[in-house]
């Protein structure tokens, strides 16, 4: 920051975020026990931050492999590949229970969002997929699947919800292997998410928002149903109604500058990503208003690191590592590109 | 162990003084040889956890198991494996679900935001069956009292209706809430939510001349607020004809124009009304003529793109967008 700017913070302290992002690396605070049983997606919060922050050199690459991998639930040799397990990383070590003797996981509770982060992580640091015994993964990742084309996160039940149709795309995705999911079924489950006024909501006949309109429009890319930059194209998407989404999504920026999550709510850091990457994914980041946006982002910038949800809180990891995305889409000096659509760096995303 | 803390509650008896558990093996986590992203763990949690692993792993069905899921709930809500093994338990003990509901909304109470704890929720009713309908409409009913827009508490209550049904009350529900709060977009999306798929309504085509004099009612009392024009839109959603039409529509956004306040909504309802063959006649033109009250240079006979014009002017959040729908407007001749 030069010394004609003005006292107003313009430009984010990278600095403080890579301190205060490394500190979190070393250990997380008490208080996160309370969220232990999604260690795996603190850990990608955390490492998916320092990446953004282009401080990858932090982080120690085989720890996090051989950390993440541990993690990991394979077919035992006396399994049936068609016994209708999912075979997926768990979240945690308080859901993590060893195999028998034959390496059968007589408590298999891996689930579909820490197979996500397990495979994000490994990407950022550099780990080569096909390395990894990803077919049991892909396979069995049916067996999750609902007959209205949802997901269920864990064999052992749960919510269905657009998060888990999310995240199994993301999964085939960088596995590049569908085998795991009826597309056309996933497809259809998440038109019947738009609501009347154009935004998704997390399940048919819910309310839109933010989070859930980025599972919705990230799925569809990551599937390939909707094209790449698809507004400046001259044939809008017949899937979805673009032009109404369009309308509702960019309403979401208040007159304070910041992204709200629905309609009537106040505006908080972490939807600039899910709003803003949506914007990113259909080509509309111009629409946005980025001098406002930076200004309410700054406003919840912590002054010794992070981001909190509103201005002048405490921050949390969760609205730091949105932050630190919305920033990177909002093209900050010194943070590294984000690819949207899988909620990482681009270098991760498509490999050295 | 790295990072063990101090408890902070004294009243607390460690598990391992219970005598009810002394003939428990109390199992240590196994964080492996380089563990990533250590969490600071407390040792209350640590040793619950611990606990709790052995009788998970030993498939101890027991009231002791019971009591001590609820304590491992207590330190994470969030624990799937815990309330998973608490739900197989509840079956094998035969516990009355009735008792385990108020446990659940105790649990809430400190924890409304929190996935699991609804999953089980859904999870007795489910068990319960059609007599739990009026408890969980009640129960959502308490929750939305204290914050009307819990996204947790609407998507059990849709869930409720269609499973156990009650629509009867429902589309009064949302009278009450929109009249408390008008700017509920929650309430709006409930209300959508019923007239399509109540059975004693008639579906939204049955709905729609009704609720078409509600929402516009709602507009003019604020019509700043965002979700009731975008419901309007939605009354009509795939029948763009009749909505371009519907003369109480576009007579609304000229009403609204003519006050000259709060009419950023009324502007951009009548461009898309427009875009969608709407041909507005003398009395908008005047209407949105009056709105411009700086010179723009040449006079725009052309209505839509001086509406795109003023809204560059008076809506700058969006102005890049606006300056987009101006260039997607068919040529004026």
């Amino acid at each position: 920051m030069s010394s004609s700017e003005t006292s107003m913070e313009t430009t984010i302290d990278k600095d403080l975020h890579v301190t205060f992002t490394h500190m979190m690396y070393h250990l997380l605070p008490n208080p996160y026990e309370s969220q232990e049983i999604n260690h795996l997606t603190l850990a990608y919060f955390v490492i998916s931050s320092i990446d953004i922050l282009n401080s990858l050199h932090l982080v120690e690459k085989e720890a996090v492999v051989n950390w993440v991998l541990s993690f990991q639930v394979r077919p035992g040799t006396t399994d049936d590949p068609n016994n209708g397990q999912f075979y997926g990383f768990n979240g945690s070590r308080t859901s993590q229970y060893p195999p028998d003797e034959n390496g059968v996981f007589r408590y298999n509770n891996s689930h579909l969002a820490s197979t996500y982060c397990a495979l994000s992580i490994l990407k950022i640091v550099g780990y080569d997929l096909s390395s990894l015994d990803s077919e049991s993964i892909s396979t069995s990742m049916k067996n999750l699947q609902q007959p209205d084309g949802s997901f269920m996160p864990i064999l052992t039940g749960g919510e269905t919800d657009l998060r888990f149709v999310y995240c199994a795309a993301a999964i085939c995705f960088m596995l590049d292997n569908w085998s795991g999911m009826d597309k056309e079924k996933v497809k259809d489950y998440i038109l019947n998410c738009q609501s009347y006024d154009g935004g998704f909501g997390l399940v048919p006949g819910a309310e839109s928002h933010g989070g859930a309109t980025y599972c919705a429009i990230a799925s569809l890319r990551l599937m390939g149903f909707i094209e790449d930059d698809v507004l400046s194209s001259c044939n809008s998407s017949s899937l979805i109604d673009l032009p109404l989404l369009l309308d509702w999504i960019l309403q979401r920026q208040g007159t304070d500058g910041g992204f709200q999550g629905r309609p009537n709510k106040s505006s908080d850091t972490c939807y600039a990503f899910w709003i803003g990457a949506v914007l990113r994914i259909l080509g509309g980041c111009n629409f946005v208003d980025n001098k406002a946006l930076r200004g309410f982002l700054l406003s919840c910038q912590y002054k010794y690191g992070g981001f909190s949800k509103f201005p002048g809180e405490f921050p949390d990891l969760y609205h730091s590592y949105y932050g630190f995305a919305a920033f990177s889409l909002l093209e900050e000096s010194g943070l590294k590109s984000l690819c949207s659509e899988l909620g990482i760096t681009n270098i991760a995303a498509n490999g050295v | 162990m790295a990072g063990i803390i101090e408890d902070e509650n004294d009243d607390r008896v460690p598990i391992s003084l219970r005598p009810e558990w002394s003939d428990v093996t109390p199992i240590p986590q196994d964080d492996g040889p380089n563990p990533v992203v250590p969490i600071n763990y407390s040792e209350e949690f640590s040793e619950v956890m611990d606990y709790f692993r052995a009788v998970y792993f030993a498939n101890e069905h027991s009231s002791r198991a019971l009591s001590l899921t609820a304590e491992a709930i207590g330190l994470n809500a969030g624990n799937y494996t815990v309330w998973h093994f608490r739900r197989l338990l509840l079956e094998s003990l035969k516990v009355d679900l009735h008792v385990e509901r108020e446990f659940v909304g105790k649990v809430a109470s400190g924890n409304s935001k929190n996935y699991q704890i609804w999953h089980h929720r859904r999870w007795v009713a489910e068990k319960l069956g059609l007599e739990a309908r009026n408890s969980e409409l009640e129960f959502t009913k308490e929750i939305l009292s204290i914050d009307a827009k819990h996204y947790h508490a609407w998507s059990h209550r849709q869930w409720v209706l269609q499973t156990l049904g009650g629509w009867e009350d429902e589309l009064n529900y949302c009278n009450e809430l929109l009249a408390e709060d008008m700017f509920n977009n929650s309430a709006w999306n409930q209300r959508y939510f019923v007239i399509t798929r109540s059975p004693f309504l008639g579906g939204l085509k049955a709905m729609r001349d009704s609720e078409v004099l509600y929402t516009v009612e709602a507009i003019i009392s604020y019509p700043e607020n965002e979700s009731s024009w975008r419901y309007l839109r939605g009354l009509f959603k795939d029948e763009s004809a009749l909505y371009v039409n519907d003369t109480r529509v576009s007579s609304v956004c000229l009403k609204i124009l003519k006050t000259k306040s709060n009419y950023l909504f009324a502007l951009s309802t009548l461009l898309d009304l427009i875009c969608l063959g709407y041909h507005p006649n003398e009395d908008f033109k005047d209407a949105v003529e009056a709105l411009r009250t700086w010179d723009f240079g040449e006079q725009d006979s052309d209505i839509a793109r001086t509406i795109c014009s003023i809204l560059e002017k008076v809506d700058p959040i969006r102005v890049n967008y606006w300056i987009w729908r101006k260039s997607r407007l068919p040529q004026v001749a």
